[in-house]
């Protein structure tokens, strides 16, 4: 179907995207490290309860650690070994959660999830559910429950925006695995028995929109090149038209976003029998000495990723994720996730560390702010520990910390840090 | 890997700072500078000296009595209180020597009093060059109304007036005895008047390059100006009051430059159109009303209640109802209330 526009949408920030690295370069597979460390929670939600004990001999793609809840995930062995025993290690963000430690033998040894019997929308769900697929975007939501809105839903909408800088790999998907990716959003369109599919593709990737446009059961929503196109209530405006009401979920406008990383997961999970172990990764940056697209298996450390691509002796930070959302590491010492869509290795010229300086109340964040918040607004009453006059006067809780506000602030403040305690805060006393 | 940094998100940003804001507004203020030397002479540059020299001196005295060194006192320099200084000497006449005080003693209260006391860069509540041309209007009025320097270029053929701005003549004696057409106005030859205010043609160009540098917004000064020539014409009863009254006086200086002034205007769209709005309404009606020149006591006034239009004026979120609706709602919930209301009275009657 012939691509059309998206709605325009005047904020924003443009930001410059340096996708030029690792745009071209095919995705390779990763050799995994003897070590591997699967992290049981992997996604938003109750941490996983693991079912094997130091000492089993585990297969590539065998369960290690059940759902614990509604909201939650499987985990799966992304290597055949042993396992070395569950530990605590830190996580991206500095924090101790519990490690599936496994030694790998090399020899990756594979079981298969059942094949499934038909394609029914319920089949399916399940399906997704067992193979502990999450939002890959970066969210790390569980796709089954996003799958099930409580609002009936007319529209499936993809998110191919990729908008954050740096970042390659969906586009690297929709470029080499086109088939695929298409099948997966189909299965996606039919667990949630809906027939409209938007398929959200930002205009610097014209290769992948000319790819999608081929398909007559998809619609192609050219996106403006801006940051953060990517986020569900932006992408449903800009496809559809409609805007998500303040304080409701994408389902009460009609629509569900999923990610083509997404998609692809569903895609292998379901036709393959695959489960959840390994996704594609973009690893990039002015630090990096050979910008690649890797396909990792999860519980890999960074450190290998960084041996892998080469880091230069100066880069400087170590950013897991895009450069705009995505936590700087203390340490590399640190393993990939479900989430993990990236590893960023930036030079000193690249990244800003300055100190925050007195606010001047230029009103360039409330000008770019995409949710038309009052970030300066809420930084003030944050510092002054108001919590609630900044929710009053900035709006903190419809903040969907993009960080476009901190980016575009001159006096170089904090404010996605000071939204993100306020945040806390609020829901603290809540 | 021994020194990994880390930081919060986002880690890129923009390359713009605040000292990279003031550095623009300092070239964007050197057309209008230039053009005041070249009216005014040695004295104007003696003015401007004195008066930048004592309001950065009055920021870093301050600093160090709060026991700073020189190197944090540098390192977190931003060059506003440059900002206010030229911005305050533009706004005083061309003084002769033996007033060298009143500039000085200007730039110290508003740098020090306006700006310091109030918590330094981004914390004052008026805008410091505003509160020191007030502070020398107020306390040497005898200077600041008459006893103007004749600028150069009198001789063009103008009748000019060395009491008083054109201005005040104008809005004295009526529109026809100015004696000074608009093309003067505008370029500044032979016009009494501060110092930076007088050459149109100058603010003109500092206006385009802060628009072009992206440091203001095209709408603000645009909609003051037009509003106050708006209401002056509905005052004078005359359209031909357009032209003289947004030309004559301090008003583009105060449009561009001080009315636009981050810290001292609201901090987002619909505030600043209604701000900017009001204040033209201000500017014309104090004008008429007091007969000398007054944008900066209209600015000064509407400084004061920004944090009003911060708290009342504020952008609706992104997916919330359009105002209409909302509107509507709260009508029909009136409405009921009303109705049930009735009804219950209507069953206690009963």
């Amino acid at each position: 179907m012939k691509a059309r526009k998206g709605k325009f949408f005047a904020k924003g920030i443009h930001v410059p995207d340096n996708k030029e690295w690792s745009k071209d370069v095919p995705i390779e597979v990763m050799e995994t490290p003897d070590i591997v460390a699967i992290s049981v929670q992997q996604h938003i939600g109750k941490p996983s309860i693991p079912v094997v004990n130091a000492g089993d001999e585990v297969y590539m793609g065998q369960l290690i650690a059940k759902e614990a809840g509604y909201i939650g995930a499987n985990v799966y062995s992304s290597v055949s070994g042993t396992v070395m025993g569950v530990e605590k290690r830190k996580n991206i963000n500095g924090t101790l959660s519990d490690y599936i430690v496994i030694q790998n033998d090399h020899h990756y040894r594979k079981v298969d999830l059942e094949p499934l019997a038909d394609r029914e929308s319920a089949t399916i769900k399940a399906r997704i559910r067992e193979a502990g697929i999450v939002g890959m975007g970066g969210a790390g939501f569980p796709t089954e429950v996003k799958l099930s809105p409580r609002t009936p839903v007319d529209t499936l909408v993809i998110n191919a925006a990729e908008c954050e800088p740096y970042l390659t790999c969906d586009y690297r998907l929709m470029i080499e695995r086109t088939e695929e990716v298409a099948a997966g959003i189909r299965l996606l369109a039919k667990a949630l028995a809906v027939d409209k599919v938007m398929v959200g593709i930002e205009a610097n990737k014209p290769q992948a929109i000319a790819l999608f446009e081929k398909y007559d059961d998809m619609q192609v929503v050219v996106l403006k090149k801006a940051y953060p196109m990517g986020s569900e209530k932006h992408l449903i405006f800009s496809c559809t038209g409609r805007k998500v009401p303040v304080g409701k979920l994408p389902a009460d406008a009609g629509c569900v976003v999923q990610n083509v990383a997404t998609a692809f997961a569903v895609y292998e999970a379901v036709e393959c029998n695959k489960p959840l172990y390994e996704r594609v990764l973009t690893v990039s940056g002015k630090g990096c000495v050979h910008p690649k697209n890797l396909l990792v298996k999860f519980g890999t450390n960074f450190s290998a990723l960084r041996e892998n691509c080469g880091a230069k002796p100066e880069a400087a930070m170590f950013v897991s994720g895009g450069p705009m959302m995505g936590p700087a590491m203390a340490s590399t010492d640190v393993y990939t996730t479900k989430t993990a869509s990236g590893f960023l290795m930036l030079l000193p010229e690249e990244i800003d560390v300055s100190e925050p300086e007195p606010c001047i109340n230029c009103g360039a964040c409330a000008d770019v702010c995409p949710m038309n918040l009052l970030p300066m607004q809420i930084d003030f009453y944050t510092q002054a520990g108001e919590y609630d006059l900044a929710a009053k006067f900035g709006g903190v809780a419809n903040c969907i910390s993009c960080g476009c506000c901190a980016y575009v602030c001159p006096a170089k403040r904090a404010l996605t840090q000071s939204i993100t305690l306020c945040k806390q805060k609020l829901s603290e006393r809540r | 890997m021994d020194a990994i940094q880390i930081s919060g998100t986002p880690h890129m940003r923009k390359k713009r700072t605040t000292r990279g804001i003031m550095i623009d507004v300092l070239i964007a203020l050197v057309p209008a500078t230039a053009a005041g030397l070249v009216f005014f002479g040695l004295r104007a540059l003696v003015t401007i000296a004195i008066s930048v020299a004592a309001s950065v001196a009055t920021e870093w005295v301050w600093l160090l009595c709060k026991r700073k060194s020189f190197k944090e006192i540098w390192a977190q320099f931003d060059f506003s209180s440059c900002v206010t200084g030229l911005l305050l000497a533009l706004t005083l006449p061309a003084f002769e020597y033996k007033y060298f005080y009143i500039p000085l003693l200007s730039a110290v209260f508003a740098v020090g009093v306006a700006k310091m006391l109030f918590g330094g860069t981004g914390k004052n509540i008026v805008n410091p060059a505003i509160a020191g041309r007030v502070f020398a209007f107020i306390s040497f009025q005898s200077n600041m109304v008459s006893g103007w320097m004749t600028p150069r270029f009198a001789a063009l053929g103008n009748t000019v007036q060395t009491s008083a701005t054109p201005l005040t003549s104008m809005l004295g004696e009526g529109l026809g005895k100015i004696g000074i057409g608009n093309l003067d106005l505008f370029l500044g030859t032979g016009v009494t008047g501060c110092i930076g205010e007088t050459c149109k043609v100058a603010l003109l160009v500092g206006f385009a390059y802060l628009l072009v540098r992206r440091v203001v917004k095209w709408q603000w000064p645009v909609i003051y100006v037009a509003v106050t020539g708006l209401v002056s014409c509905a005052m004078g009863k005359s359209m031909g009051y357009f032209l003289p009254s947004i030309l004559s006086g301090g008003l583009l200086l105060g449009a561009i430059f001080m009315a636009t002034d981050y810290v001292t205007s609201p901090n987002n769209k619909w505030a600043c159109y209604l701000y900017y709005l009001v204040l033209g309404v201000i500017t014309a009606l104090l004008r008429f009303g007091t007969k000398i020149e007054v944008v900066s006591f209209a600015i000064l006034l509407m400084n004061l209640v920004v944090p009003l239009f911060n708290m009342y004026v504020r952008p609706r979120p992104f997916g919330a109802k359009p105002v209409v609706q909302v509107c509507k709602d709260k009508l029909d919930s009136i409405k009921q209330k009303a109705r049930q209301k009735k009804a219950a009275k209507e069953g206690e009657a009963q």
